[in-house]
């Protein structure tokens, strides 16, 4: 078990250091917005003036956690699906419009995905090991997976978290490379992660990464079996299927809180764990099905049921 | 646990697979040379000379992809060649880019600005994660899939990825590296750092200017034991050592003495258990601006107790390539060992006052080659290191 | 001259996203640069390199010699003046 201190999310719901996610949840529509914390709290001015959305709320986030376990992190894991997505449209309309040889850096500074991480690494002084993955739906599952090894190898406390940014030029992209009716969204969830025990006792029990699944519902019976776990232990389902073959009343979709980010999959994390605090229940199964046939099945347990 | 090399593969400027490369190393050739794209024209690049379309003709890929992707494949498909697939092995592949398909998105997205009709799909090619699962796809492989993304690191640190899934069994084979392609959106935002040298780039040099970019891509195949037994394949090298940390002093600078450095090194050797002085030999991250030769330099001095062992830049060569930098030197420094050869760091004539140290200048044959250590660094403090060993 | 200052500081705080600023509150002695100025970094030297060709039409070519051009707002001036 690999067991949860805190978590901390900033999405388009009321979620940012709310005792309960499932609390104040409301549908997404259209024009929701991403819920912002005042960022100064968090961030000197100095560095404030330069960062987008994504490196903002990743940041705020990540310094939640810390805070939440005093200790410095001896690992820092992250993952992101289309990365800082504002810089790197800021400096393609840099590179398309200045004429002349000199550009302004700081958009291609801080386009490159590492930059979330390499940030929080700056802002929390911390030298650790620090990694960032992007496998597109999958990016939790891969960062998930190296926390994981970071806490058997010996790692005391790591931080795990993902940051995916809207902007507009995404809802171009719809029907054909995103799906019609999605609503696209912001948001970034942070993890403090340990093989200590938490207060909460619910952690992550296992995790697999399926990049060509052929059937989800035998794909989820698979990775039960192997951990000698029936389906019918499974409180709950959160994920971002409709057709899902399960009772309806066991299934959450959560996109429909976080709208289309391609690391929601975390804020589904996010609110399965309060729910199982509050329901005192044992097992939630996060079900991530992507549009090119990739699964992302992460299980939580909660000890204390 | 030991990981086993028993593939490599590597495209980049200086040769389309392992043997041109090699040639090109002991000829002490380099092929930075004046760009030939639009974008390129201006600047003196590491660029290989073969469009896409050619690419795919010559390395005959069946998949469709970014230039980043094809690249990928050719240098994942020479290290794959000779390996089958077996039932009883998990297969992975993980790899390092930092562009992925923007090569193929900037280009959308200008057309667009010019009031060109836009083609959406060609976005499809655009995340760095669809770049991994196009090479994986050319590959056959259908088990893990992942991609680092950690800018200059990027490969580097697929390659530790791999390792540890590895030791810790949740892998038994893994195709790891990185690549990237030249884009408009890396020349341009390297030259908007002001760190590019006009002429050929002089690493450790007192007059250095700043880097050439590069393009290529460089692979390995790790093994357990286990696989081993199956696949049976000859063991060119073995991976003993590997570390990350972070410099946590600046957005893009080296901190000057190095700190994040001196920490991956130290811990590197520390996990391959082996002393400063066993080293032989050092593929530097080596990219020529002022700010990272110096920092990394005096790195040297800190962790080799000032007796660094010879060491040099290959990017004198290639070009940086950014995120396959560090598969394309891993291939360089397991030549190193297999030939017995310490590779040299070209034009350079002078010695950085802070510091004096003198990099390799030309080939050196028959010298004892049993460890070598390998740097990469990334922009916003992401220091890596392996350690690669003779078997 | 004095002038120019006040232009200067208007086009800092926008070149270098400085929400929070006035130009009132930056002094033209005052270093821009370090902890005790207004903690600018190596990118907003490189912003300043912009900024000087965007608005002034002067090229620098070398970062690290124009250290001391961006010291503060004066000597900022006055190597624009220097230019004319």
């Amino acid at each position: 078990m690999y067991y949860i201190h805190k978590i901390a999310s900033i999405t388009h719901q009321d979620s940012f250091n709310q005792t309960d996610v499932n609390d104040s949840l409301v549908e997404i529509t259209e024009d929701a917005v991403l819920i912002s914390p005042d960022y100064k709290k968090y961030i000197l001015p100095a560095s404030l003036r330069r960062l987008s959305p994504i490196l903002r709320m990743a940041v705020a986030a990540a310094k939640e956690c810390q805070e939440a376990i005093t200790i410095p992190f001896e690992a820092i894991s992250v993952g992101t699906a289309l990365g800082c997505l504002t810089d790197t449209e800021k400096f393609l309309n840099v590179i398309n419009t200045v004429e002349g040889e000199i550009l302004s850096p700081t958009a291609f500074i801080q386009s490159t995905h590492n930059t979330i991480s390499g940030l929080i690494s700056l802002e929390l002084k911390n030298h650790s090991y620090n990694m960032t993955h992007t496998q597109n739906n999958l990016s939790l599952e891969m960062a998930l997976i190296d926390s994981m090894l970071c806490c058997d190898e010996g790692k005391d406390f790591v931080l795990l978290g993902v940051a995916d940014e809207a902007i507009d030029f995404l809802n171009k992209l719809k029907p054909i490379v995103l799906p019609e009716n999605s609503i696209v969204t912001s948001g970034t969830t942070f993890f403090a992660l340990s093989k200590k025990k938490s207060k909460s006792e619910i952690g992550f029990k296992a995790c697999r990464s399926i990049i060509k699944a052929k059937d989800i519902e035998v794909d989820i019976d698979l990775f039960l079996r192997e951990l000698k776990i029936e389906i019918n232990e499974i409180d709950r389902i959160y994920t971002n299927q409709n057709s899902l073959d399960y009772p309806k009343e066991m299934v959450v979709n959560y996109e429909a809180y976080s709208g289309l980010y391609f690391t929601a999959n975390a804020f589904g994390v996010h609110l399965a764990h309060d729910w199982l605090i509050k329901e005192a229940k044992k097992y939630a199964l996060i079900v991530n099905s992507g549009c090119n046939n990739s699964l992302g099945l992460i299980l939580l347990k909660n000890d204390k049921a | 646990m030991d990981i086993f090399i028993t593939g490599y593969g590597v495209i980049s400027a200086i040769g389309k697979n392992v043997e041109e490369n090699f040639s090109s190393l002991i000829q002490e050739k380099t092929a930075i040379k004046q760009g030939l794209k639009s974008f390129t024209s201006k600047f003196k690049v590491g660029e290989i000379g073969l469009s896409n379309d050619a690419l795919k003709v010559e390395f005959d890929l069946k998949t469709d992809g970014s230039r980043t992707a094809l690249l990928g494949m050719v240098a994942a498909k020479e290290a794959f060649k000779n390996h089958s697939h077996f039932e009883a092995l998990r297969t992975g592949l993980i790899s390092g880019t930092s562009v992925g398909g923007m090569d193929i998105s900037e280009v959308e997205y200008r057309n667009e600005m010019a009031g060109e009709k836009p083609n959406y799909k060609k976005y499809f090619h655009h995340p760095s994660g669809t770049t991994s699962e196009q090479i994986a796809l050319e590959l056959g492989i259908t088990g893990f899939v992942n991609t680092i993304s950690t800018a200059c690191s990027s490969a580097a640190n697929a390659i530790m990825m791999g390792a540890r899934l590895i030791q810790s069994g949740q892998l038994d084979r893994v195709v790891v590296g990185g690549t990237d392609c030249l884009t408009q959106f890396t020349i341009y935002g390297f030259r908007s750092l002001m760190i590019f040298d006009d002429e050929w780039c002089k690493p450790f040099d007192n007059s250095r200017k700043g880097l050439n970019l590069g393009e290529g891509a460089g692979f390995l195949v790790l093994e357990s034991k286990k696989s081993l037994e199956i696949t049976g394949k000859e063991v060119l090298a073995k991976l003993s050592g590997w570390s990350n940390a972070s410099d946590a002093y600046h957005q893009t600078a080296s901190s000057p003495d190095g700190d994040g450095a001196i920490l991956s090194m130290k811990q590197a050797l520390k996990q391959a258990r082996l002393e400063p002085h066993e080293i032989n030999y050092v593929n530097a991250h080596g990219t020529a601006t002022p700010n990272n030769d110096l920092s990394e330099s005096k790195a040297f001095i800190n962790v080799f107790n000032g007796k660094v062992p010879p060491f040099s830049s290959t990017k004198s060569y290639t070009g940086h390539t950014l995120a396959a930098s560090g598969g394309i030197e891993s291939v360089f420094a397991i030549l190193s060992i297999q030939n017995s050869m310490l590779f040299p760091n070209l034009n350079h004539t002078t010695p950085i006052e802070e510091t004096g140290l003198i990099p390799i200048k030309n080939i050196q044959k028959n010298s004892e080659v049993t460890h070598v250590l390998s740097n990469s660094f990334g922009f916003g403090g992401n220091n890596s290191t392996l350690i690669f060993s003779k078997i | 001259m004095s002038e120019l200052k006040e232009q200067l500081k208007s086009q800092i705080i926008e070149q270098l996203n400085l929400e929070d600023l006035t130009p009132a509150d930056i002094k033209n002695d005052s270093p821009l640069f370090g902890d005790e100025g207004l903690g600018l970094d190596s990118i907003d030297a490189l912003e300043f390199i912009v900024l000087l060709d965007s608005f002034y039409g002067i090229k620098i070519e070398d970062p690290a010699a124009a250290r001391e051009i961006f010291h503060s707002v004066d000597s900022m001036a006055d190597f624009i003046e220097s230019k004319k």
